[in-house]
């Protein structure tokens, strides 16, 4: 096994200009007959990632995959890996391991078998099959369970097998299409955190599909988000979440609130927006590449937004500012979420962390009250 | 969709050295690799040693056949070893002759036996299906509402006589039917008899609907056992009585089990030898034993294609347009 | 629902008339007369004659070699078809290839077995094979209808056997071929089981084709038996009968305890 590699968490070869993608994909696209699945995804994957490309049914997720996997053929550009071209190379051929949906493992094997099947298939002598089946036993810990068939396991062991099989050729590259889906919530959550540590111990560059936004959130190094067969957006969790580049993206992941307006005041350090929905200005303390009086979306995630029964002092010369009626509060231990219906007549969404353990000065229903943020606490969209 | 495709590219071998790190195990030495790049080269992958074989067995003892039925059917009946004329002859001047003999198809036209013995055919075929729907239809209703473990063991029953030999099945029926048979001597306890059982009409029909029985109940039961108990539970919870709700309900979701049990009854049917033979009459014409009757008793092998021509026509006919009913079925 | 009496009233008359032959041959099958319609007493005498006769057993050991050939050729080609129409997406001669390997299954023996005799006749003419028609004629014979049976079955597991394992086994550096023998082949194996059965048993029991393209010296059972038939009932053909279908009875019995046993 690897010796704790450089992880690319912390390296983050791709902010990097002069690093070498591990994976390349330029202008693939896939057509069955008249329905395109992918259109024009171009991708640059570095090594040691753990990417995943997230996306609804439909986006064209696990086409792409197949696609890398071999299974499928592209319609057209290309695929490169560690820098060889893949056209043309059958799955049996390329350096690459899949761990099916469906988990795939063979009925008629047992444990044991099914993970030596790919080092059998490399014709490796029987001393260091033996080897490193155990190997892979004692990292997905199953140690024990060697002479069992998949119809005797449960569905935790069922996948540990299949990630065993997997990793058991060294793989450079290893694809999971929805790994975690057919799990139970507890049983996820352990299994997210073994995944990430699996990966950061034998170096190999993960590729993810999911349509979860929260295992993508906490497996991913990057994220992929993918939509109708595009790709959306590309970046680290944080940037995904905090500046997404479209209100398709913003809205996917989280929950977002979005106000439609157009910009007042257009100057190198703020903009202005002025926005009917949100019934007041918005102060946006960063400047927008934007044209005069374009229509925009601006929008805020939950968490950023303070509500006060008082009016806060104008910061920002009365705007950031928005008065409303609280509607709804959903306790949900950890936090509250307050539905707060404004006079526009949209509806405002926001959180809070329940700090104080039984506040007697918390909010409730039917209070008037005031929605502030600060400048840089939204992101501007143009599309 | 993976494709088992089998295709090898020039310097394949040598990209998959490049690739596997540290160093790889030598290859299993396989000679044929260098034939394999010659035929991907000329368009042919690995598949075609799985497409081949069936391909060229067919050919050879499917569809030459056929072709050869089609070419003594236009020949001319001669005394001799085959008994056969030749449909292509080299002249005195050394050029090829084809002589087609239309005088077998005139013949089956003008000779009224064939076109009886066709519409026989279809006639008893047809009753002898609506007489196993009668019989296998509440069969099969009743064992795809059994209970699992009386429904398995009812299935094997139905299945039993299947794999025991359809000759002797049908011999037995004789010994049942003669005149002084099993029924009439029983009968003739109380009286009453002997009819006339064998060698008739009557012992046609019996004697396929006894033999195609299985092949009317399977699909049914396929069919019923799928049926949504809840469908029939809303049924009566509407307010419908029993037999109005099979009405209404069963009978039209069981019609593609109908219509599958009733081809697998009557296609085969038409074309049947043995149980008309065995079981009927002289006077009951069935075109499968008036092929066997020209063969061999005539020997007679044009028209004996002649016929096996007709027949080929004649009951692809009614195959085509059932199978239209069938999807037009499905389909709604 | 049909509830009350008429149903199971149907279903017990249709189990009688399903069994009532199959018992008539086996009790006439013990009769001391010869009459098979009068019990004269019990008697094994029958079963003697019939082992004693070397016709029927000969055609017996023909028809059981036969049938042991042609199943399995069946089986291997029909697999390979089976193969071919649902792994393979297009090539040329697919139509062709799935009309002819269910045309069998619709066409009447007797054009089946008239044909394929014609072209036996015509081989010989112009090839000098094959010499005579026999064993072998039988056996190609057989083996080219029971294919189409062997390839709907197969057929049908085939296509619901799930991908994804046959893609796993790629994945994990397995070429087509080895794929098919370490993955498919095991997982479908009753499927192939049964269709060898099914093979065995048509061909066991044809009569039709058999006649047209058998040679003299080459009878088949079916044969012997209907040759038989035609000179009138007889008692031995009826002690054939119980030993068919004891051994008929006892097969399926134990494929149904192995049924249970795995579950």
């Amino acid at each position: 096994m690897l010796d704790h590699p450089e992880i690319a968490a912390d390296s983050r070869p791709w902010r990097d200009p002069a690093a070498r993608p591990f994976v390349r994909i330029r202008d693939v696209s896939k057509k069955f007959g008249d329905v395109t699945a992918v259109s024009g995804v171009s991708l640059d994957i570095y090594k040691g990632e753990l990417f995943c490309l997230l996306g609804g049914s439909g986006s064209g997720k696990s086409t792409l995959l197949r696609m890398l996997a071999g299974f499928e053929d592209l319609t057209t550009g290309t695929i490169e890996i560690d820098g060889q071209d893949m056209a043309g190379v059958p799955p049996y051929r390329r350096p690459v391991n899949m761990m099916f949906q469906s988990y795939a493992l063979f009925p008629h094997l047992t444990v044991w078998n099914n993970i030596a099947y790919g080092l059998k298939r490399d014709h490796l002598p029987r001393a260091e099959i033996a080897a490193r089946v155990a190997e892979l036993l004692k990292l997905v810990k199953l140690e024990g369970y060697e002479a069992r068939k998949p119809s005797q396991l449960s569905g935790g062991q069922r996948q540990r097998v299949a990630l065993a099989r997997a990793l058991a050729k060294r793989p450079k590259l290893l694809l999971l299409d929805e790994p975690l889906g057919a799990l139970d919530k507890k049983l996820r959550e352990e299994t997210q955190y073994e995944l990430v540590k699996i990966q950061e111990q034998t170096g190999v560059t993960f590729i993810v599909v999911t349509h979860d936004q929260e295992e993508a959130m906490s497996l991913s190094t990057r994220i992929g988000v993918m939509n109708q067969g595009e790709i959306a957006m590309i970046g680290e969790p944080h940037d995904i979440y905090e500046f997404p580049n479209s209100r398709f993206v913003a809205g996917f992941i989280g929950s977002v609130n979005l106000f439609e307006g157009v910009v007042t005041e257009d100057e190198d350090d703020h903009v202005r927006i002025r926005s009917a929905e949100a019934g007041g200005d918005i102060y946006v303390s960063h400047g927008v590449d934007c044209a005069p009086d374009q229509v925009l979306w601006w929008a805020i995630r939950p968490e950023k937004i303070t509500l006060t029964r008082d009016r806060p002092d104008a910061e920002f010369a009365g705007a950031n500012l928005i008065h409303g009626i609280v509607e709804d509060v959903v306790y949900l231990g950890d936090m509250s979420v307050f539905q707060v219906m404004l006079e526009s007549g949209k509806r405002l969404r926001v959180t809070k962390a329940n700090a104080l353990r039984g506040d007697p000065d918390a909010i409730g229903w039917d209070e008037p009250v005031w929605a502030s943020w600060s400048g840089n606490a939204g992101s501007v969209l143009t599309s | 969709m993976g494709e088992l495709e089998w295709q090898c590219r020039l310097g394949a071998d040598l990209m998959t050295t490049a690739l596997v790190d540290p160093a790889p195990p030598s290859p299993p030495w396989r000679p044929w690799g260098r034939l394999r790049r010659w035929l991907a080269l000329a368009g042919f992958s690995g598949r075609w040693a799985v497409i081949l074989p069936p391909l060229l067995w067919l050919l050879v003892f499917f569809l030459v056949p056929l072709v050869v039925v089609i070419k003594i059917g236009f020949s001319a009946s001669i005394v001799g070893q085959p008994p056969y004329l030749p449909l292509l002859t080299f002249s005195p001047q050394g050029d090829v002759q084809m002589t087609l003999h239309l005088s077998n198809f005139i013949f089956l036209a003008q000779d009224h036996l064939y076109l009886d013995a066709y519409l026989s055919s279809l006639k008893i075929a047809a009753i002898s299906t609506v007489l196993a729907l009668f019989i296998g239809y509440p069969m099969a209703y009743f064992i795809a509402r059994s209970p699992d473990r009386l429904r398995n063991m009812l299935l094997m029953l139905v299945i039993l006589p299947f794999w025991s030999s359809f000759l002797l099945r049908v011999y037995a029926w004789i010994g049942l039917l003669k005149n002084n048979g099993v029924i009439n001597n029983f009968l003739g306890l109380f009286h009453i008899g002997p009819f006339t059982l064998l060698y008739t009409d009557f012992a046609v029909y019996l004697g396929i609907v006894y033999t195609y029985l299985p092949f009317m109940i399977l699909p049914l039961y396929t069919n019923l056992v799928k049926l949504d108990g809840a469908l029939l539970e809303a049924s009566a919870d509407l307010g419908a009585k029993p037999f109005r709700t099979f009405l209404s309900v069963t009978l039209p979701l069981s019609l593609p089990g109908i219509v599958a049990g009733s081809m697998l009854v009557f296609i085969p049917a038409i074309g049947e030898y043995v149980i008309p033979q065995l079981l009927g009459g002289p006077s009951t014409l069935m075109i499968g034993r008036v092929l066997w009757d020209e063969f061999f008793t005539n020997r007679d092998w044009p028209v004996a294609s002649a016929v096996a021509i007709a027949m080929l026509v004649a009951v692809v006919a009614p195959l085509l347009f059932l199978q239209r009913a069938q999807n037009a079925v499905v389909e709604r | 629902m049909k509830r009350g009496l008429f149903l199971p009233v149907v279903v017990t008359f249709g189990f009688v008339f399903l069994y009532a032959p199959i018992v008539s041959l086996v009790v006439f099958s013990f009769n001391q007369s010869r009459l098979v319609t009068v019990w004269g007493g019990f008697s094994t005498k029958w079963y003697g004659e019939l082992f004693a006769n070397p016709q029927v057993l000969d055609a017996g050991l023909l028809s059981l070699r036969v049938a042991a050939c042609s199943a399995s050729i069946a089986l291997v080609l029909g697999t390979l078809c089976a193969v071919a129409l649902t792994r393979f997406r297009r090539f040329r001669g697919r139509t062709a290839l799935g009309a002819m390997v269910s045309a069998p299954l619709v066409m009447p023996d007797v054009i089946t077995g008239l044909s394929l005799l014609l072209l036996f006749v015509a081989m010989e003419s112009l090839f000098g094979w094959p010499a005579g028609r026999g064993e072998v004629t039988i056996i190609i014979a057989h083996s080219t209808f029971c294919m189409a049976y062997v390839t709907v079955v197969v057929q049908s597991r085939l296509s619901d056997l799930d991908l994804s394992l046959e893609e796993a086994a790629q994945d994990l550096g397995a070429i087509p071929v080895r794929v098919f023998f370490d993955i498919t082949l095991p997982i479908i194996a009753p499927a192939l089981l049964s269709s060898w059965l099914l093979s065995f048993t048509l061909s066991l029991d044809d009569l039709v084709i058999a006649s047209f393209v058998s040679g003299p010296g080459s009878s088949t059972l079916p044969m012997v038996i209907f040759s038989k038939i035609k000179l009138g009932v007889s008692p031995d053909v009826n002690a054939l009968a119980t030993i068919i279908i004891g051994v008929v009875a006892l097969g399926v019995a134990i494929a149904a305890v192995l049924q249970s046993r795995r579950r």
